[in-house]
């Protein structure tokens, strides 16, 4: 005989564990969910609000550092064309990931369920990608402004243009190595989050080959 | 959410509860896992019964929320201890599975499909729950051809677990 077979014989006889009433699942209904949408939810919320405090904190609370913004930009429309920018941008992950939690569904199929919430997480991913293209980018336009306009540091340093550009590649370098070392521990976080969905998702694509 | 709705779900889960029994049975390998598998599914059923429609069996709809919960969305918890159980089968089995007595037959294939990866599993969850290859393959998202190659290949996998 087949064994599932002689397993199905048995399987629904068994009753090991104890049977529940009615008064011990009404409390399950009000406990908190530990599922994996859950947690990538609130990573997306931390990482909203993350991004946004850094990107606004130095603006608000150092004078110093707005003064200078200001002096950068010399033109307020561009600073204000910018910050219209980067609120849009704002604004529009804030939409795909709420259409994008609204997409997942636990009475999916089992494959359209792993997929909704793995397009939310690639959501998350590019919003976080963004912000670091963003911080790299003004960071290196930072260091060309302070090296070309400021009078303190080109003096300091008596640069001529190759120490510039020694230092430049530096500072490029660093900046470069901070960036992939934060992509690298989201790397790590979502991989450690997902890796069972992944798997599963894996085996179920490799059935359709 | 209203009272009613509360009641009548809570009702209809302590009637289908085996289900989510065996779900967990099939998931996890202990006491305390099999609690908190129970009570997410629990939560996931729950969250999702506003939507549920009389027109789909409330049973069948469980097992689609209930496979869903236990393959994508539950994260084990720290209480979770990996047992070593299941380590040393494949040595033990061969003795086992010459006893002849059904028992020691079955216990030694509840331990071969616990061996399974979670998708093979849940193949053999609904295989088990009399599903046909339709209902299969629309739970999981495959086509029924794939379901049905799937299956026996899991069938020949359990063979040499069994019969190394």
């Amino acid at each position: 005989m087949d064994e599932l077979d002689l397993l199905k014989k048995d399987w629904n006889k068994q009753t090991e564990h104890k049977t529940l009433s009615v008064k011990d699942i009404y409390p399950m209904l009000h406990k908190k969910s530990s599922s994996i949408v859950k947690m990538l939810f609130y990573i997306s919320i931390a990482e909203l609000i993350f991004w946004i405090l850094i990107s606004t904190i130095p603006y608000y609370t150092s004078d110093e550092f707005r003064t200078k913004l200001d002096k950068v930009y010399t033109n307020d429309y561009i600073l204000n064309g910018l910050n219209i920018f980067s609120f849009s941008i704002i604004a529009v992950f804030i939409y795909l990931l709420y259409k994008s939690y609204k997409s997942i569904s636990v009475t999916d199929s089992a494959k359209k369920l792993m997929e909704s919430i793995l397009k939310t997480r690639k959501i998350i991913k590019y919003y976080v990608l963004y912000n670091l293209i963003m911080v790299g980018l003004s960071l290196i336009i930072g260091l060309y402004y302070g090296l070309s306009n400021d009078p303190k540091i080109s003096n300091i340093a008596n640069l001529n243009t190759a120490k510039i550009f020694i230092i430049s590649i530096v500072v490029i370098v660093f900046i470069a190595i901070v960036i992939l070392l934060i992509w690298l521990f989201y790397r790590l976080l979502y991989g450690l989050l997902l890796k069972r969905l992944n798997r599963n998702y894996n085996e179920l694509k490799k059935l359709e080959v | 959410m209203n009272k009613e709705l509360e009641h009548s779900f809570v009702e209809l889960l302590e009637k289908h509860q085996n289900i989510v029994h065996k779900v967990c049975r099939l998931y996890t390998n202990n006491y305390d896992a099999h609690n908190d598998l129970f009570q997410e599914i629990t939560i996931q059923l729950w969250r999702a019964y506003p939507k549920f429609r009389g027109d789909a069996k409330f049973s069948t709809w469980m097992y689609r929320v209930g496979l869903n919960t236990a393959i994508t969305l539950y994260r084990k918890s720290k209480r979770t201890i990996k047992t070593q159980e299941f380590e040393g089968v494949a040595f033990k089995m061969k003795a086992e599975y010459y006893d002849d007595t059904e028992e020691e037959q079955l216990k030694v294939l509840y331990k071969a499909v616990h061996q399974l990866n979670d998708i093979e599993k849940a193949l053999v969850f609904l295989y088990l729950e009399d599903k046909d290859y339709r209902e299969i393959s629309e739970t999981l998202g495959i086509s029924e051809v794939n379901a049905r190659v799937k299956m026996n290949r899991i069938k020949t996998k359990l063979k040499t677990i069994l019969n190394p």
